[in-house]
């Protein structure tokens, strides 16, 4: 599904990927691990097509066709949904409305009909329930004063309502109290499928217990340095990163 | 215009022409004489205001310079239907809605509620009947003079909406003042003249509007005075879609009086030129104003809001925040002052304006100022000019919005802070339309 060859990309002049290979298939899902600047961001941000990042060198195929091309939301309506680290306030645009806006504009790109207003209000409301949001959140504008969790439940409601292919959450767990934790993870694995994919950008590993992953790959200096099962990542937690960075880090 | 050769305004004649005009109707109104005496004299001793002038300093009136504009005369526009003008009119209202046609009462597009007798309504040309004595006694009684236009409109006022809400009463249905400019021969300038007052413990709801039809020529020259009594409550909400190619000046003038509140939204979306000049007067102890505004200004359009608000008792609140849109070449002057009188303790007032600059050719002049000579205050100001954040527009992106309509709806969701607060929803419906479509020709 996502295939990744000797991808290099530099950010401000400064090269942060150095030659990154990844695979991930249909029904999988990765945990990418690593010390803080290992590149695990701007791999996340260059896969969503952010302005700012150059990428030098290297191919990033999606489904068989070239991905860096692309504009950011053609890249959504193709199935990529990034959850961000520090999801973006929106004063003023509200929630329900950016929800439909966008659903409906990756549906027309795909040349799907557009959902009507009663049966977006179905979807949402099934869906908000799925991830035990406050409804009212929906009827605020985006993100705007929400706390924290708040914000991060936002993501996953949008990755429920969008049921994208390909689901990058970028530190998602970062900053989460263990209940919020837990509604996060049940959403990841609410939407998994054998047609799904899902790539975990994690610092920590106690994300982990809660979504299990095919696969952990261990992010430094830019480049994939170890690939491993959940096992790799129990190591990491009583080991830290610094033995195979060659850095004395804690984990 | 019948010739290729520039003609210029001369204010003066704009007056002679006026008061020859005034002088052949009829005699209905001749009550006004002491107050268009009045404003004749002031148009004689005043000059035009140009760049020496603080108050106009980023505001040009060269605009007078290119075209002749001429009195209005009353006449052909009995000829406009009700069907003429039914895309104008909000939907849904059982209020009354009395309309103007360049200035002058249009009976056959006005519709007045059955049987809301309790506000007074009349108009100053007396087709609603004979203007009752208490308007009479208020009409021109907080108006001044700050600039010609403001006396000329008192020297030449020959129409506009008059209202009247007694002791205690409540209006429930908004009451609605809408202009409507239709194109002429020549450039013409009309000057409106509204007087709102609400009585002790009154409450109302008034909606003032300008629009066109079609795209013509023609300046605005309109003047509001509203009297708030003792604890009354007025929503006055505003919205300007002039013609691209019009003038516009409203001046408004406002008085509190004690424990009175008054709420302000106002849109101007329209114009060539567009400048609100409101002038705010605390009279009594607690009173409370909110006002908010919204300026577009599109390539070539200039935008002008002047705040003056005045803390002359104490204990009153004043929130004042205002934002600009700009694209293109466009201008949005924006000068807020707040006094705070020495007497006036316990004063608490904030002050903002926030400016969305979509293009690098756009220019705003922003001046908040605070002058407060009393000591126990709370006072607060604050003045912003930013691009479009990227971090937002990418965000939108990345959720499988394109491009164009991610901006829009960030320019929407920016002006909806002030959009949000029009209470009558046929009215926000409209303004939040008429700013989409406006965006629509995004320059970049």
């Amino acid at each position: 599904m996502l295939s990744i060859r000797n991808l290099t990309a530099d950010v401000d002049g400064k090269a942060i990927l150095n030659g990154l290979d990844l695979e991930v298939k249909p029904g999988e899902v990765h945990a990418i691990m690593g010390p803080n600047g290992s590149g695990k961001s701007t791999l996340a941000h260059v896969l969503a097509g952010r302005d700012g990042y150059s990428v030098s060198g290297g191919e990033v195929e999606f489904e068989g066709q070239s991905l860096l091309d692309l504009e950011p939301e053609e890249r959504a309506a193709r199935g990529i949904f990034l959850a961000f680290q520090y999801p973006v306030e929106l004063p003023g645009v509200n929630n329900a409305h950016f929800l439909k806006e966008a659903l409906n504009a990756q549906r027309r790109a795909r040349g799907e009909s557009e959902l009507d207003s009663v049966a977006f209000l179905k979807l949402i409301k099934e869906k908000i329930a799925q991830v035990s949001m406050q409804p009212e959140l929906i009827k605020r504008p985006v993100n705007a004063g929400f706390s924290g969790g708040e914000k991060k439940r936002n993501e996953i409601l949008q990755m429920a309502v969008f049921e994208p292919k390909l689901a990058i959450l970028d530190e998602t767990d970062s900053g989460l109290d263990i209940d919020a934790l837990r509604t996060v993870s049940d959403g990841v694995n609410a939407i998994r499928s054998p047609e799904r994919a899902i790539v975990l950008v994690t610092h920590y590993q106690r994300l982990l217990d809660y979504i299990e992953p095919d696969v952990v790959h261990v992010l430094a200096g830019g480049r994939i340095v170890r690939t491993g099962d959940k096992a790799l990542a129990k190591e990491l937690e009583s080991k830290g990163y610094g033995w195979l960075t060659g850095r004395d880090e804690a984990a | 215009m019948t010739t290729g050769e520039q003609r210029a305004t001369d204010l003066e004649k704009v007056l002679r022409r006026g008061q020859q005009q005034l002088a052949a109707g009829s005699a209905a109104d001749n009550w006004l004489s002491a107050v268009r005496e009045r404003g004749a004299s002031d148009v004689m001793t005043m000059a035009r205001p140009d760049r020496k002038q603080e108050a106009w300093r980023y505001t040009p009136t060269s605009f007078l310079d290119k075209a002749e504009y001429a009195p209005v005369v009353e006449g052909p526009f009995g000829a406009i239907q009700p069907a003429d003008v039914e895309e104008l009119m909000l939907g849904d209202q059982q209020g009354t809605c009395l309309v103007f046609v360049n200035g002058y009462y249009a009976p056959a597009l006005s519709r007045l509620a059955p049987g809301q007798h309790m506000p007074q309504v009349a108009v100053l040309s007396g087709q609603l009947g004979d203007v009752p004595a208490q308007l009479k006694a208020h009409l021109d009684g907080i108006a001044e003079h700050h600039h010609v236009f403001a006396a000329l409109n008192s020297a030449l006022m020959s129409d506009g909406a008059l209202l009247y809400v007694p002791r205690s009463a409540s209006v429930q249905a908004p009451i609605e003042i809408l202009h409507v400019s239709v194109g002429l021969d020549e450039p013409g300038i009309c000057h409106p003249r509204h007087l709102i007052v609400l009585e002790e413990g009154a409450q109302a709801q008034v909606i003032e509007r300008y629009c066109a039809l079609g795209e013509a020529v023609y300046f605005t020259n309109a003047l509001v005075e509203i009297i708030l009594r003792p604890g009354s409550r007025l929503s006055h909400e505003r919205l300007q879609e002039e013609s691209a190619l019009a003038q516009h000046l409203s001046d408004l003038h406002v008085r509190l009086d004690e424990g009175s509140r008054y709420k302000h939204v106002s849109a101007t979306l329209g114009g060539a030129w567009s400048r609100t000049d409101l002038r705010l007067n605390f009279a009594g102890e607690g009173a409370q104003a909110d006002l908010d505004g919204l300026m577009l200004a599109r390539d070539k359009q200039l935008n002008d809001v002047h705040l003056d608000i005045q803390h002359t008792a104490p204990g009153c609140i004043s929130r004042e925040s205002f934002k600009g849109i700009l694209d293109g070449r466009g201008k949005v002057v924006f000068d807020g002052r707040i006094l705070v009188a020495q007497d006036a303790q316990q004063t608490d007032a904030s002050l903002s304006n926030h400016n969305l600059m979509l293009s690098r050719s756009a220019e705003v002049d922003t001046k908040p100022q605070l002058e407060i000579y009393a000591d126990d205050v709370k006072c607060s100001h604050g003045t912003t000019v930013g691009e479009l954040d990227h971090n937002m527009l990418f965000y939108l992106r990345s959720r499988g919005i394109p491009s164009a309509r991610a901006r829009q709806m960030l320019c929407q969701g920016f002006a909806e802070e002030i959009l949000d607060r029009i209470e009558n929803p046929a009215l926000h419906g409209r303004a939040t339309r008429l700013l989409t479509e406006r965006l629509m020709t995004y320059s970049e």
